[in-house]
This record gives structure tokens, C-alpha cells and sequence, in this order.
């Protein structure tokens, strides 16, 4: 790690990246705010925002599950998202409900299961404020190392099979007739989303972590006329945002991944301006 | 076996097929033999389970009985157009994009490999809509979508082409121009070819085998055999004769003929 902060103290010379927790904070945003974007991508395509809106709320009780047990909650937070996702992936392609109503459901009992949890021990209230909103800057080097393999993990996916899941999300029936291995590519993604959404609380926060998925996406979405265009707009849009706001948040002392997602809203907004003035 | 005979050959075959969806049994006891490199079409009123039929020889509903797809020196390839191909109309994707998303492993952010392009380029020329290679996917008409809907479907190389109500989406212009289309593909690359069709005009000019279905095989045969007044009487009901004083097809159905162009059975004995 020393080595990488090395080279940010040569790269970037300015105060605010002067200190070793912005650093560390810079290579969270680094390397959260591509991968949301990326993952981004597909969940737009696939109409996934309330899919991750769910696992970011199921953080909420994996944290409390957490204190309430003992365990590490940066762990249980995890852990409780990855099963909440992968249920509502399975219920959903065993049942002919629809997939909002599923979500809904899941939705509903992994945010009342941490409200009854959290009533009845009140003490644990004060913990979940970092969660909600996200501490980037208290992020330690094995989060960092986690970030990272995620990071990785995802890149390879992406690699793999970003043009299968590009079908699937352009038509599903069409993607299973051309021999697509859909069900498989669709929980695999599903693992991966939500370990994204879970990673990435601690950066952006449980309530604002959809909107680093959706906000650059959809920018991305507007500014493009290509599926290669759309990725690359989404990734400049989501490390854009994530570098400015984490630099605002320096000098304006504010919420880091508040201010990330406002600088994204900013830009969506110019690239909606752009889309209209282009019709 | 002479080559005849051996053309001749089923390409699918089709034993006691049963498909229940829902609680309710939509095939029934379906027997069927689809010849090799014949177009044959798939008849019968709305409900009959037509679509049904070509999603269970896709393997993408369960059912239970036989459905044998024969390999074409050794491979076995189906292609499928659906009736109607519904997607976010929005998406930034163009007509190349689409292409080679199905062609290539790499993924389109990384690279769009030339050889892949070329392909899909030459796949879009077979269909006659090269024009359209650098349009939006969803600002295409449906004709147009249609061709680069069949474009995908042959840069799969397929064997066997499965096509859902090809002429529900488009006008009779675009129907003409998608008939001469896979008239000509069907014989270019000697394509087995099942099509569902409403369209009575479109059976008679294109088909040369023709299914009567209506949860079960009513009747099947070659087109002039089936596409007689009391063989669609008891596939569509009595009632639909008005059907057939009410369209322009009649005068054609009255006649109904093997296809002037040789596309029936007689001219794959070279294959």
C-alpha cells in the first residue's frame, strides 16, 4: 500500500490528497465507482433498481444481525444481501408473480426484520448512521483489498459474458432461443450485483448506493448512440462524479457519498439537456 | 437410398407430443414429420398452440413426448424468429451492435472484432438491409426489424428456421419482400423451414407441406392436399367460411398449388 500512496502523493500534489484516509478513500472511489457504473449498465437494461434498492435496505439489518450476534457487520451486511438477492432470483423464476411484487415482498421483510431488531435494542441505533449514509473515509486497507477483488471479479464477469447479458436484457426469450445459459447468467449476475451493493454501502451509503448504479447508467444512456459508448459514458460519468465529490467533500466537510451522487444527478442532468437538444 | 429419398428425410419428427401450461393442456398427443429442406407451415386458429409447438422443438417449455431434430452433416442448428420481438426501444443499440453481440465472446466495450462485422455486414446483404447497419435497433420499422431479426437468425448458419407469424408486423410490401426472402434463402442454403402463419396467401405461395393444428394434427400433408375448403372448415370450424369469402386470399386458396419456384420437395433430390 505504501508504494500506491507514493505514487498518489506524486500524481495527485494538492492538500486533499494529503492525508492517508483521503487516500485510502480515493482508491475506494477508485474502485467502487467504475464497477457500480459498469454493473450499472445492466441494471438499466434490466430495469434492476428496485432489485438493488432491496439488498441496499437488507444492509440495514445485516449490520443490526451483526450486533446483535457479535459478529463483524461489514461481514453479516454482506452476507444477509447476498441471500436476500439470490432469493428473490430464485422466487422469482419459480413463481408467476411479478418481479416488483417479489421484490416487494423481500423488500418488506428484510426492512421490517431490522426495524423490530433495531426497536428492540435501541442502543444499536447509533451504529447505523455509517452505514446509511456511507464513511468512506475510515475505510481500512483489508476493505480496500476486498474492494479490489471485487473489482477484479466483476471486470472478469464482465468480460466474459457482458454481450450474453446485453442480449438477455434486449430480450430474454430471444437470448434463451439463441442458446443462452440465461437462468445461470441471471443469478450469477445477481450474486455479483449484490456483493457490489453491499461492498460498496461503505463508500456511498444504503440509501443513496442505487443511485451510483442508475445515475451513471442512465446518463451514459443518454449521451450514447452505441452499447460501447454506453458503457464507456457510464464508467466517465460514475469516476467522474466519485473523484469530484469525494474532493468537494474536503473542502465543503459534507457527506461523501451524498456528494458523489449529486455531482452524478448534475451530471445526468446535463447529458438529459444533451439527449433533448440532440431529438 | 437415393438422394431424393434422402432429402426426403425428416428434418423433425415429432412423437405423442403433450404440452400443459398452466394447468391446461395446450398440444395434446401431437404427431408430426417436418420434411428436410421443406417449407412447411403451421396452421390453425388462434389458441391452437402453433407457437406452443415451435417453443417445445426450441426445448424452451417442457412437455412430454419426443420432438428428434435431425443433424445436417452433423450439426443441428435452429434459428428462431418470434412473432413479435419486444425490447426497450430506447436502447442505445445499433443494428451492428446487435449483430455481433451474438457473434463474439469479447465484449462489445472492449472491441468489435472485424471478421465478426464482416459477417454480420454479409448477413445484413443477404437480407437486403445493409442500409440499416449503423441505424438505432429501436428506430427500425417492422419490416425492417424483421430482416435484421432474420439477419441474426442466419448468422447462426442454421439448418433449421423457425419463423413465428412473419407477416404479423409488417405491411404487404414488407410481407412480399420477407417471401422473397426466405424463398430465396430457403433455397441458397437448402433451409429446413417451419412457419406459423395466419396468413393464408402466404401458405400457398411459400409452403410446400402444410400442418393443420388445433391442440392436435388435424391434418398434414402437401399444401394443395390441405388448403381445401373442408380440411380448413375442421381446422378453423364451420363458421369460418366467411373467413375465406371475406380476404383477398381465396381466389389463391381456391388454386392452391405447390410453389411455382421449385422450393417443394422435387428440387432438394440435389442436395
Amino acid at each position: 500500500m505504501e508504494l500506491i500512496f507514493r505514487l498518489i502523493d506524486v500524481v495527485l500534489p494538492f492538500s486533499f490528497a494529503e492525508p492517508l484516509f483521503m487516500k485510502r478513500a480515493l482508491l475506494a472511489v477508485l474502485l467502487v465507482a467504475p464497477l457500480c457504473a459498469a454493473m450499472g449498465v445492466m441494471v438499466v437494461n434490466f430495469r434492476m433498481a428496485f432489485f438493488s434498492d432491496a439488498i441496499s435496505h437488507s444492509a440495514f439489518t445485516g449490520v443490526a444481525l451483526g450486533i446483535l450476534f457479535g459478529v463483524d457487520p461489514r461481514i453479516t451486511l454482506i452476507v444477509f444481501g447476498v441471500l436476500i438477492g439470490l432469493g428473490i432470483i430464485s422466487v422469482r423464476l419459480r413463481s408467476s408473480l411479478s418481479v416488483d411484487t417479489v421484490i416487494g415482498v423481500f423488500f418488506s421483510f428484510a426492512v421490517a426484520l431490522g426495524i423490530v431488531i433495531i426497536s428492540a435494542r435501541k442502543s444499536l441505533t447509533t451504529d447505523l448512521h455509517s452505514y446509511l449514509y456511507g464513511d468512506v473515509l475510515t475505510v481500512s486497507d483489508p476493505e480496500l483489498l476486498g474492494m479490489a477483488i471485487l473489482f477484479m471479479a466483476c471486470a472478469a464477469f464482465l468480460l466474459f459474458f457482458f454481450n450474453q447479458l446485453f442480449l438477455i436484457g434486449i430480450n430474454e426469450q430471444q437470448a434463451t432461443a439463441q442458446g443462452i445459459k440465461v437462468r445461470a447468467l441471471e443469478y450469477a449476475y445477481a450474486l455479483l450485483l449484490a456483493l457490489v451493493v453491499t461492498v460498496s454501502i461503505r463508500v456511498i451509503g444504503l440509501l443513496l448506493i442505487t443511485a451510483m448504479l442508475v445515475v451513471p447508467a442512465a446518463a451514459g444512456r443518454n449521451l450514447a448512440g452505441s452499447v460501447r459508448a454506453m458503457f464507456w459514458w457510464a464508467i466517465a460519468a460514475g469516476l467522474g462524479s466519485g473523484v469530484i465529490g469525494l474532493v468537494a467533500t474536503f473542502y465543503w466537510d459534507s457527506a461523501t457519498g451524498a456528494t458523489i451522487i449529486l455531482i452524478a444527478c448534475l451530471a445526468f442532468l446535463a447529458s438529459q439537456a444533451y439527449a433533448s437538444l440532440k431529438k | 437410398m437415393d438422394a431424393r429419398d434422402q432429402t426426403r428425410s425428416a428434418a423433425i419428427e415429432i412423437d405423442d407430443l403433450h404440452v400443459e401450461l398452466g394447468g391446461i393442456e395446450i398440444l395434446s398427443g401431437v404427431n408430426a414429420r417436418i420434411g428436410r429442406g421443406e417449407i412447411t407451415a403451421l396452421i390453425g386458429p388462434n389458441g391452437a398452440g402453433k407457437t406452443t409447438l415451435l417453443l417445445a422443438m426450441l426445448g424452451m417449455i417442457p412437455y412430454r413426448g419426443r420432438i428428434v431434430i435431425a443433424r445436417d452433416n452433423g450439426l443441428l442448428r435452429v434459428s428462431y424468429l418470434p412473432q413479435r420481438f419486444e425490447f426497450d426501444r430506447g436502447l442505445p443499440v445499433r443494428v451492428m451492435d446487435f449483430l455481433c453481440l451474438s457473434q463474439q465472446r469479447l465484449p462489445l466495450f472492449v472491441v468489435s472484432r472485424k471478421q465478426k462485422r464482416a459477417k454480420a455486414l454479409a448477413a445484413l446483404g443477404e437480407v437486403e438491409a445493409e442500409h440499416l447497419r449503423s441505424r438505432r435497433l429501436g428506430a427500425l420499422s417492422g419490416g425492417e426489424l424483421q430482416r435484421v431479426m432474420l439477419a441474426s437468425a442466419l448468422l447462426e448458419d442454421p439448418t433449421v428456421l423457425l419463423l413465428d407469424e412473419p407477416a404479423s408486423a409488417v405491411d404487404r410490401t414488407g410481407e412480399e419482400l420477407f417471401m422473397g426472402l426466405v424463398r430465396r434463402l430457403h433455397q441458397e442454403r437448402r433451409l429446413t423451414v417451419v412457419m406459423v402463419s395466419h396468413d393464408l396467401s402466404m401458405v400457398t405461395r411459400l409452403a410446400s407441406q402444410v400442418i393443420c393444428l388445433n391442440r392436435r394434427v388435424l391434418s398434414a400433408g402437401k399444401t394443395a392436399e390441405v388448403l381445401n375448403k373442408s380440411s380448413l372448415s375442421s381446422c378453423f370450424g364451420e363458421d369460418k367460411g366467411l373467413l375465406l369469402h371475406d380476404h383477398p386470399w381465396d381466389a389463391e386458396l381456391s388454386c392452391a398449388r405447390e410453389p411455382e419456384d421449385g422450393a417443394g420437395p422435387g428440387r432438394s433430390g440435389e442436395d
